[in-house]
């Protein structure tokens, strides 16, 4: 049966939106706006789920797996795969759907590909935006699943309502676990490929490790293509994320000032860095002719207001 | 015409039963080096998932990797549901083995562009440059 082309016409709107808002300027964010009216209007309360961990640890099968058991129940899901814009370039090669099974006659479903592009960070710039779309497109459960920096990954924690830490068998020991990072924010630590060699033995790591500190976040062992421990890890993050109410999409409009900031001073050090001022200005300061002092935005000679 | 201020997105599909994907993978590899952003999306894809990825990822290009000789159903059927679904602007080009034959049928049912072995990465971003949409 081919894809009804109607059928299609919702999720076309919802991803001509996502691009806008990569687009920053007035009409983004009359966009953001626009959505976050519909969804206060339709009473949404999309729970949104961040995913981070290293690379290999399985983030995008698990995102599948989970959206799998939630569409079976009914829910309409959608996922949104951060992957890095190369440095040199500017392109990415973004490949998160290779692991999440298409279903094309499904408008429960939504999966879209987002490169950092800007952004030097491991969560795109737009990503709070877009989620903050999905969920006026009536989406009940948003994954973000991030880079996976590693322990460096803050700006996941601000935007999601749950943030599921993923670690594969090999991943993490004792030490690393009190380690300061991205463990401490975690709601939720999952250790994935519970079917392979050294699963348990990892889970076992981890558990001690975080055992040490107060408030341990829940750990859980699954395999994501195995399908083993999914429906647990489900009732687990929405637990956890139960109550959440408004303050979700408060969280998510959070997310997404922070990043209009981080957007344009990456732009400006960007900006600086290749016009050759930022090395200027750092010769200046070593020979003395430029006092090291005054506000960061005048060192780097920042404008102080943001494009709107 | 206005410059660019977002890079082209670009699917790389494999409709069809081969399972030969090295093609595929080493020109998603060389248009991301060429600075655009590619989603690839794996083997054996449905058209109509094809369809749907390259709505959902909203890209300017789908380009197919065919080995398998399926090209002269496969792609005409795949523009058409494009169009059907509303994504008349997006280009559509095909890589792999398609007889010289079949190309004016091929381009005669939108194939924007084919690219047959020994192409060149270059010769294919400056294609896709010159035929993208522009937005």
């Amino acid at each position: 049966m081919p894809v009804d082309a109607k059928h299609l016409a919702a999720r076309r709107e919802l991803a001509q939106g996502i691009s806008a808002v990569e687009r920053p300027g007035p009409a983004a964010n009359q966009r953001i706006q626009e959505a976050l009216a519909a969804s206060a209007a339709d009473a949404r309360n999309a729970l949104v789920v961040g995913l981070t961990g290293a690379p290999g640890a399985g983030k995008s099968s698990l995102a599948a797996a989970l959206a799998d058991v939630a569409r079976a129940g009914g829910r309409r899901v959608a996922i949104l795969a951060i992957d890095p814009s190369s440095h040199e370039s500017g392109g990415a090669l973004l490949g998160d759907r290779v692991r999440i099974d298409e279903h094309p006659d499904d408008d429960g479903r939504f999966t879209r590909s987002i490169a950092t592009r800007g952004s030097g960070r491991s969560l795109a710039h737009v990503a709070a935006a877009a989620t903050i779309l999905v969920e006026a497109a009536g989406f009940d459960l948003i994954f973000v699943e991030t880079v996976g920096a590693g322990q460096a990954e803050i700006s996941i924690a601000r935007l999601a309502d749950v943030l599921l830490v993923v670690e594969g068998p090999e991943g993490g020991d004792e030490v690393q676990a009190m380690k300061a990072g991205i463990l401490e924010v975690a709601d939720i630590v999952a250790v994935n490929k519970s079917d392979r060699p050294g699963a348990q033995a990892a889970f076992d790591r981890l558990r001690s490790g975080l055992a040490l500190g107060a408030g341990a976040p829940p750990l859980a062992l699954v395999s994501a293509t195995a399908g083993a421990g999914i429906s647990e890890l489900l009732a687990t993050i929405d637990d956890l994320g139960a109550g959440r109410g408004v303050r979700g999409r408060i969280r998510r409009v959070e997310a997404h000032l922070v990043a209009a900031a981080e957007s344009h001073v990456d732009a400006q050090v960007r900006e600086a860095t290749a016009s050759g001022a930022l090395t200027t200005r750092a010769e200046q300061i070593v020979v003395g002719a430029q006092p090291l002092t005054g506000s960061i935005t005048a060192l780097f000679g920042i404008s102080e207001t943001p494009d709107a | 015409m206005a410059e660019r201020t977002t890079p082209i997105r670009v699917l790389i599909a494999k409709p069809g039963l081969d399972g030969h994907d090295r093609g595929a993978k080493v020109l998603a590899r060389g248009l991301r080096d060429e600075g655009f952003e590619v989603i690839y999306t794996g083997l054996r894809r449905t058209v109509d998932a094809i369809v749907a990825a390259a709505i959902e990822e909203d890209v300017d290009v789908v380009g197919c990797s065919i080995l398998s000789g399926a090209h002269a159903t496969l792609l005409p059927k795949l523009v058409a549901n494009l169009r059907a679904s509303g994504a008349s602007d997006v280009l559509v080009v095909a890589g792999g083995i398609i007889p010289e034959a079949d190309r004016p049928e091929l381009e005669q049912a939108g194939i924007s562009g084919i690219f047959g072995p020994g192409t060149t990465i270059a010769e294919v971003a400056t294609f896709l440059r010159a035929n993208a949409r522009r937005r």
